[in-house]
């Protein structure tokens, strides 16, 4: 990471280092009150027997099934959810007029918690659909956001030098329009793949036969707590380490 | 800044023209939004009446619609309303009041904020749903497991942009302030704080729906009592029309509360400015 110090003035890898050893020292902190709340009170498993039983979930053949559920969930509704709000917020971000009429509909949709709509969702994609459509609705608006914004603030010099060139429009796009808000549109992709993340488990939650949801919520009924914790541990830290790595990316492009 | 003087200074010189067609705007996007809404319903309408899915599954949005005025003559339905209105106001509450003091504590000591950054972006408010089940063990089922969820939730958004904000402003008014012999007190809340003042409330908007979708997810999960907790009842005992009901509560509700708070922070930038 040290190689790519930004060339802010000053002492830039120690300022890198900082944050760093920082943010280390933090998860050690937070390692730590873990551990005493774990001999506090018998609910809660200390941090390495949480990664015992992660390790054993790890190799049973079941769980892993219930993993790959999830994560082919996730992938897919990531990728939808992409896909779907990268065109209306290119869309939006075109036209003032789509603008007009669907911005505060998209603005009031973003606000509502999404996840009541799941029994709406369940009759119409089925049991396995309605999870994929719920991470699609959570991951939608971030990237439809970012996107619709990246667009509308692009440099007015940008369109005139692209017509200047005669650029056609898909040359517009790769050219022009992607390399200009590439920020925004990696921040929203960022905030899509947690958000997706959190949609789909909290559908399994709901109702589905497979998947991590149904893990942590039938281990939860049966009072089976490490089993609980070491799955939200395994989401959380997988959905923490990809937003992680590409907020450092999307740092590194400024 | 200074844009937006100049925007105004236009704004000024030609006020019957620009002003019309500002407000001209605005209208036509309430108008828009109004027919699409209404059109949408109909569309559903047809649909049901078409038979293309069972009304026992969703039901037409005019059933939907007499669901919801009878809910709102019901006792249940405002004790679960007031439940869920009891959490989200707490966790706003502490969120907000937390996040605004950890903003400050980020802006101060910049090597603290820098420890902290990388997990609040990557915790930005909504994966902290998944902790629900841990602390339902911790807590219990109770308002409370809810309310300290939503309060981080609420915080994060909140802690971000103050931080953002703070360190925004530029480093002349903190000179003048000194030079004027100001104490620190004065510092935050006559300079720096107003200064910082839109970001400020733009976290607290985003804090204000993070906590609300935080608290009815989390209800949806699993609680005695609320909104969502409701729906979810409702749905494992096939009252469909009655969740139908439910639902569209929720959602009139939460576009209450965006549009609500669109207006206050509309109202207080510009008056602010003035």
């Amino acid at each position: 990471m040290t190689v790519h110090a930004p060339n802010r003035g000053g002492m830039p890898k120690r300022l890198l280092d900082n944050q760093f050893v920082g943010g280390l020292a933090l998860f050690i902190v937070v390692i730590l009150a873990w551990q005493l709340c774990s001999s506090l009170t018998f609910v809660i498993p200390a941090p390495v027997r949480t990664l015992e039983v992660l390790g054993a979930n790890l190799t049973d053949a079941s769980y892993i099934f219930d993993l790959r559920v999830t994560a082919q969930s996730v992938f897919q509704a990531f990728l939808i959810g992409t896909l779907l709000g990268g065109l209306i917020g290119l869309g939006l971000g075109l036209s003032e007029r789509a603008r007009l009429w669907f911005e505060p509909l998209l603005v009031i949709l973003n606000g509502i918690p999404k996840i009541v709509l799941y029994p709406v969702l369940l009759p119409l994609f089925g049991l396995i659909g309605a999870k994929v459509a719920m991470g699609v609705l959570f991951a939608l608006f971030p990237v439809l956001i970012n996107v619709a914004t990246g667009v509308r603030e692009m440099p007015r010099v940008y369109w005139k030098l692209a017509s200047a060139v005669q650029a056609n429009p898909w040359q517009k796009l790769i050219y022009v329009i992607l390399p200009a808000i590439r920020r925004p549109l990696l921040a929203g992709l960022r905030l899509a793949v947690s958000l997706s993340v959190v949609g789909v488990v909290l559908s399994e939650f709901f109702a589905t036969r497979r998947g991590l949801g149904r893990v942590v919520l039938q281990s939860y009924n049966h009072g089976d707590y490490p089993v609980m914790v070491a799955t939200v541990v395994l989401l959380i830290a997988v959905a923490f380490v990809i937003s992680i790595l590409l907020w450092r990316w999307e740092k590194r492009l400024r | 800044m200074t844009l937006r003087l100049t925007e105004r200074a236009e704004t000024v010189a030609r006020q019957p023209v620009s002003r019309r067609r500002w407000l001209g705007k605005g209208a036509t996007s309430a108008v828009a939004t109004a027919v699409l809404i209404v059109v949408l319903g109909l569309i559903f309408q047809a649909c049901s009446a078409l038979g293309l899915w069972s009304e026992a599954d969703v039901p037409a949005p005019s059933t939907v619609l007499a669901e919801f005025g009878r809910l709102l003559g019901t006792g249940e339905f405002w004790g679960d309303l007031g439940r869920t209105a009891l959490e989200v106001l707490l966790s706003i509450v502490f969120g907000c009041t937390l996040g605004l003091f950890a903003g400050v504590l980020f802006w101060k000591l910049p090597r603290v904020g820098r420890a902290f950054e990388p997990y609040l972006v990557s915790f930005y408010a909504v994966p902290l749903v998944l902790f629900y089940p841990v602390m339902i063990v911790l807590v219990g089922i109770n308002a409370s497991s809810v309310v300290i969820l939503a309060s981080v939730m609420a915080m994060i958004p909140m802690a971000l942009n103050t931080t953002v904000g703070l360190n925004g402003i530029p480093p002349v008014y903190l000179k003048l302030a000194r030079s004027v012999g100001a104490g620190p007190r004065r510092i935050l809340f006559s300079i720096a704080l107003p200064a910082a003042g839109p970001f400020v409330l733009a976290g607290l908007r985003m804090g204000v729906v993070y906590s609300l979708i935080g608290a009815i997810a989390m209800e949806f999960t699993t609680a005695q009592a609320g909104l969502g907790y409701r729906i979810r009842y409702l749905y494992e005992t096939f009252e469909s029309e009655q969740m139908f009901g439910y639902i569209f509560a929720v959602l009139v509700l939460s576009c209450v509360i965006t549009l609500s708070l669109q207006g206050v922070e509309r109202v207080l930038s510009t008056g602010g400015r003035r």
